[in-house]
């Protein structure tokens, strides 16, 4: 059997060593790297910039660094402004882990079923990718009703129930494409051991699965955090998430630009830390590690 | 090709059904959560769209096909969706593109790679909502970092002049979104066959060649995937260039998502806003399972 | 397509049995309610909803405990107030007890709205009561009024008027733009061509030595609020849109006013990026003294004024009315939702907000409420209320009060706001403009 994994599955996570490059060339791509992460992060690092400015800087020096930096911004979101900040924060990550759980109990055997056991057919899978295609609009009212039903109106559960059904397709998605890249050999293999087939998904498959699931995970969590529109309709205030608090520095007399570009920096950090814990996953492929293991 | 689990001869007719058991269980939560967060809502948005219901009238009255009427009498719907086709053709393009170079290039071993992978994939950790409020700020011509540092270079931009708003719109699309089909072609990479790679490297061919005759047709569904996550958001996107454009100047740079958020909530007219969804869908749908079948063409496609 | 079968079969047999479980309790009429208990209510952030706030925390300590009712204040962002209201409304939802209203939404939330009786609007200015009249019932209460104002640089405009060599160079911007020779005239007395000459006198690409880039920023997004303040130019011209429910928007007035915006674009005399303003860019481009004077909203001049928030420009910033004598009044307000359950403790508080004694702690909190007895008394708070009283009385306008009024306006940003930068011709943009009208005026 280890023959037949190792056949199949090593992966060229890293490029061949055999070819490893000079050190010289490495640093080239360090820099190019570099680079494009330092473009395509202006808008982060302005925000960054502006968050420690005085409101008065902010419109005098654009471009400089603060000549007399303030933390006035991050405490206005933290405690200073009368918003309950640290419960919009609370409430995101309950919202935002209970998705990415909710998602993966889901799409895991359920795509399984359908890619492996032939359940219901691509059809599920076409149906659910279709509904990502439909604006989340068109839901909201319909959301908001049967969640006044349902009593699920301004909850913590029902927002993570909003947000796991926009992001089950990708969730189907990736997963269906990753279990296609699994050759069926290893789960035959483990059929003939006599192993059920709860045994073959939970100790072969999920296994194999893993550096998808860590991928799907790291999406989920960053757009069910980042979600605005179901969370303006179906939170009042018990379970309003940091990305509509922020909303509240636009007022009707301007924008509190130090204030929003704060709470906008402060609501980077948890996506960004679950990145950094999932990356290790992702950077080391983690395919060819656990199945060897 | 080996046969499958399914077309084993030992298998027997009890073993099917175990098998039938197993992907019913298998597949309950999924049921479960369609039943109640699924159906209901796409049956009831669905009915919406033929009834009357709007703010001023709230009968919710069948209307039969009203809303559909109103939808294309009016240009704007069309208009709505030119420009997101035009705008999601060019930003998936340009991202797909950049997002395989940039997938490529960290595909190797450099110092300050970990550090860098992370800060490549930070835009799309910054909610869109507010991202669209940071552009805003970066952007100004007053008081924002871009035109000032472009001015102290000798360089006068008009960043959102009728003219420059809609390239400007593209760029900010893809400065977000790269990183997300970076991030799911690099993971894809990741499950490469190395042998592949060594066989084809063994054989002489160019860097180019190698790509275009084997890391391409092998990453074939990720790539699919990859596109057609981005292409489905980028077919929704409203966030950035709500906060930035509100859709104008005019119409030129409205969404179908911004058209059918101001129809319901501006216009408060509920049945034309589903119906004008229900359009979509329905013009999109047919393409969905063409995409599908590409994306888990491996696995289903060996059982046939 | 057996499996196929059973799993559609699963799903539509789950979706049946929860629909039997849900049916009906949706679209009850309300309730009074016992006249105690908590009510809620929905505000945006800015200076209405901090001063409202420190109203419901005064009421929750003081009549509130007689009464039995606590108030509890819900802020949403300004943007998405009336997105999250429409779809509480269109569920029919009892959520909220008493909505954030404005004299330009009343038309359309009525329907879901209770109107108001009993209530005496003596003390409140007519013009903002009328504007939330709708088919002879009240359906909502006044709050805080709107109007827009001239904001501009008196350091440079006194600069002009001091000095005989600027005074002739504006003579000659102004034979070119106008075609005539025009003396400088102090902002309180100018009319929408001096605004124009003004715009360009004040303009590097006009003249060189100006001490600002542009002259002025429009605010030309595609955007509703944006709308009101064209409205001025439009009425300033002597135009209207509507006469006796024809829509009027291909008159004279009409064209003129759009020109004014296309001519002003074009030449550079606003920036390029103003396409795109609204408030916030608008404070932005006074802010960092590249623009001398604008249209713009009356709560704006605190901030302006506030040498912490504008340390280039505080102090030398002076309101004085439109150019063209006409100002947009709205008032934004408080309304009782048709479906709140708790009607009756809702309304105590609402006649408490009525009252003189809880608007004058609403002016000293920091809004600006629409009586003008409480603005007169209370001009010690803020020095512009003398002037918002008499702007009011003296140039201000309301846009008719229709259903879809809501809808003209975003309709109109959408259908001129091309035209307002030059990107469309005005005469089409009017034309689409006034069909769209004369079919929302029904």
């Amino acid at each position: 059997m280890s023959v037949l994994v190792n056949d199949s599955t090593t992966t060229a996570a890293e490029r061949p060593p055999a070819k490893a490059p000079g050190h010289r060339r490495a640093w080239v791509f360090t820099i190019v790297a570099g680079v494009i992460a330092l473009i395509v992060n202006v808008p982060l690092l302005n925000a960054v910039l502006v968050s420690f400015k005085p409101d008065g800087e902010i419109a005098k020096n654009p471009i400089s660094l603060p000549t007399s930096p303030t933390l006035d911004h991050y405490a206005n979101v933290l405690y200073a402004s009368g918003y309950d900040f640290p419960r919009f924060f609370a409430n995101s990550a309950m919202i935002a882990v209970g998705t990415v759980l909710l998602v993966l109990v889901i799409a895991i055997p359920a795509t399984y079923a359908i890619v492996r056991l032939n359940f219901g057919g691509r059809w599920i899978i076409s149906s659910a990718s279709g509904l990502r295609l439909l604006p989340a609009i068109f839901f909201v009212v319909p959301f908001f009703i049967l969640f006044s039903t349902l009593g699920l109106a301004d909850t913590i559960p029902g927002l993570i129930a909003a947000n796991t059904f926009l992001n089950l397709p990708l969730a189907i998605i990736l997963l269906s494409s990753a279990l296609g890249d699994i050759p069926q050999e290893i789960e035959e293999a483990a059929a003939v051991d006599g192993a059920s087939i709860y045994r073959t998904l939970g100790s072969i498959v999920l296994p194999l699965l893993a550096p998808t699931m860590v991928a799907v995970s790291v999406l989920v969590f960053i757009f069910s955090w980042n979600d605005y529109l179901f969370a303006l309709v179906l939170s009042t205030s018990s379970a309003t998430p940091v990305t509509l608090g922020a909303a509240n520095f636009i007022t009707s007399t301007g924008i509190r630009w130090g204030d929003i570009s704060a709470a906008s920096v402060l609501s980077t950090l948890p996506p960004l830390l679950f990145a950094v814990f999932a990356q290790r996953y992702l950077v080391s492929g983690l395919s060819s590690g656990a199945v060897k293991g | 090709m080996p046969p499958t689990v399914a077309e084993r001869p030992r298998s027997s007719a009890t073993e099917r059904r175990k098998r039938t058991t197993a992907a019913v269980i298998l597949s309950l939560p999924l049921i479960l959560f369609a039943a109640v967060f699924v159906i209901y809502p796409l049956a009831s948005g669905a009915l919406t769209a033929f009834q009357s219901s709007t703010l001023l009238d709230q009968s919710n009255e069948p209307n039969g096909i009203d809303n559909f009427v109103s939808l294309f009498r009016s240009d704007g719907f069309a208009k709505a969706a030119g420009f997101t086709l035009g705008f999601s053709a060019a930003v998936v393009a340009i991202e797909m593109v950049l997002g395989f170079a940039l997938a490529l290039l960290m595909n190797r071993a450099f110092p300050g790679k970990k550090l860098f992978f992370t800060l490549l994939l930070l835009p799309i950790m910054v909610a869109p909502a507010l991202l669209g409020v940071m552009f805003r700020l970066l952007l100004n011509g007053d008081i924002g970092a871009l035109p000032a540092l472009l001015d102290s270079v000798g360089l006068s931009v008009s960043l959102f002049s009728p003219d420059s708003v809609v390239p400007l719109l593209v760029v900010l699309d893809v400065l977000q979104w790269t990183p997300f089909t970076f991030l799911i072609i690099y993971a894809g990479l990741q499950s490469f066959p190395k042998e592949l790679l060594e066989a084809s490297a063994m054989d002489g061919a160019g860097y180019l060649r190698s790509l275009t005759s084997v890391i391409v047709p092998v990453l074939k569904p990720v790539l699919f995937a990859a596109f057609f996550l981005r292409a489905i958001d980028a077919i929704r996107t409203f966030d950035v260039i709500y906060v930035l454009t509100a859709g104008g100047p005019g119409t030129s740079t409205t969404t179908l998502s911004i058209y059918i958020y101001k129809t319901a909530f501006e216009s408060g007219d509920f049945g034309k806003a589903a119906a004008a969804a229900l359009v979509v869908l329905v013009c999109l749908i047919p393409f969905v399972p063409f995409i599908v079948r590409r994306i888990s063409s491996t696995g289903m496609e060996a059982k046939k | 397509m057996r499996r196929k079968a059973m799993a559609l079969g699963a799903m539509v047999v789950s979706a049946a049995l929860l629909a039997g479980c849900s049916a009906g309790s949706n679209g009850s009429a309300g309730d009074e309610g016992s006249g105690e208990g908590t009510v809620k209510l929905v505000a945006w952030p800015g200076p209405e909803g901090d001063a409202m706030s420190k109203v419901v925390d005064a009421y929750n300590a003081g009549q509130g405990e007689d009464d039995g009712v606590d108030v509890e204040l819900t802020l949403l962002s300004r943007q998405d107030t009336f997105s999250k209201e429409a779809a509480l409304m269109a569920s029919k939802s009892s959520d909220v007890d008493i909505y954030f209203t404005a004299s330009y939404n009343i038309g359309q939330f009525a329907p879901s709205l209770e109107p108001l009786t009993d209530i005496d609007t003596s003390a409140y200015f007519p013009v903002a009561a009328e504007g939330l009249t709708y088919e002879d019932e009240l359906y909502a209460l006044p709050l805080d009024v709107s109007n827009h104002f001239l904001l501009y640089r008196k350091d440079l405009t006194d600069a002009l008027l001091s000095d005989p060599a600027a005074q002739a160079e504006y003579e000659t911007v102004s034979e070119s733009v106008l075609g005539e020779k025009r003396a400088p005239k102090d902002p309180a007395e100018w009319d929408l061509d001096d605004f124009k000459v003004a715009a360009a006198y004040f303009s590097k690409s006009e003249n060189p030595d100006s001490p600002t880039e542009y002259g002025t920023i429009l605010q030309a997004k595609n955007l509703l609020y944006n709308t009101m303040i064209w409205n001025d130019v439009l009425w300033g011209y002597g135009g209207n849109w509507e006469e006796d429910g024809q829509a009027a928007l291909t008159s004279d007035a009409a064209k003129k006013a759009v020109e004014l915006y296309a001519d002003i674009y074009k030449n550079g005399w606003t920036s390029p990026d103003s396409a795109q303003a609204e408030f916030p860019e608008t404070q932005a481009a006074l802010q960092s003294g590249d623009t001398a004077f604008a249209i713009q909203w009356s709560a704006a001049f605190a901030a302006l004024n506030d040498p912490a928030q504008s340390p280039d420009v505080a102090g030398k910033i002076a309101i004085a009315p439109v150019p063209g004598g006409k100002t947009h009044v709205h008032a934004l307000a408080v309304s009782l939702n048709k479906y709140s359950e708790n009607k009756a403790a809702a309304k105590k508080f609402l006649s408490f907000l009525a009252s003189t004694d809880a608007m004058t702690q609403y002016a000293q909190a920091g809004g600006i409420p629409p009586m003008p007895e409480v603005l007169e008394a209370q001009a010690a708070v803020n020095p512009a209320f003398a002037q918002v009283s008499e702007t009011i009385d003296e140039n201000g306008f309301s846009e008719p009060v229709f259903p879809k009024t809501f809808q003209a306006y975003s309709k109109l940003a959408e259908d001129l706001s091309g035209a307002w930068v030059g990107q469309t011709d005005v005469d089409d943009a009017l034309e689409t403009a006034n069909a769209n009208l004369q079919e929302l005026l029904g």
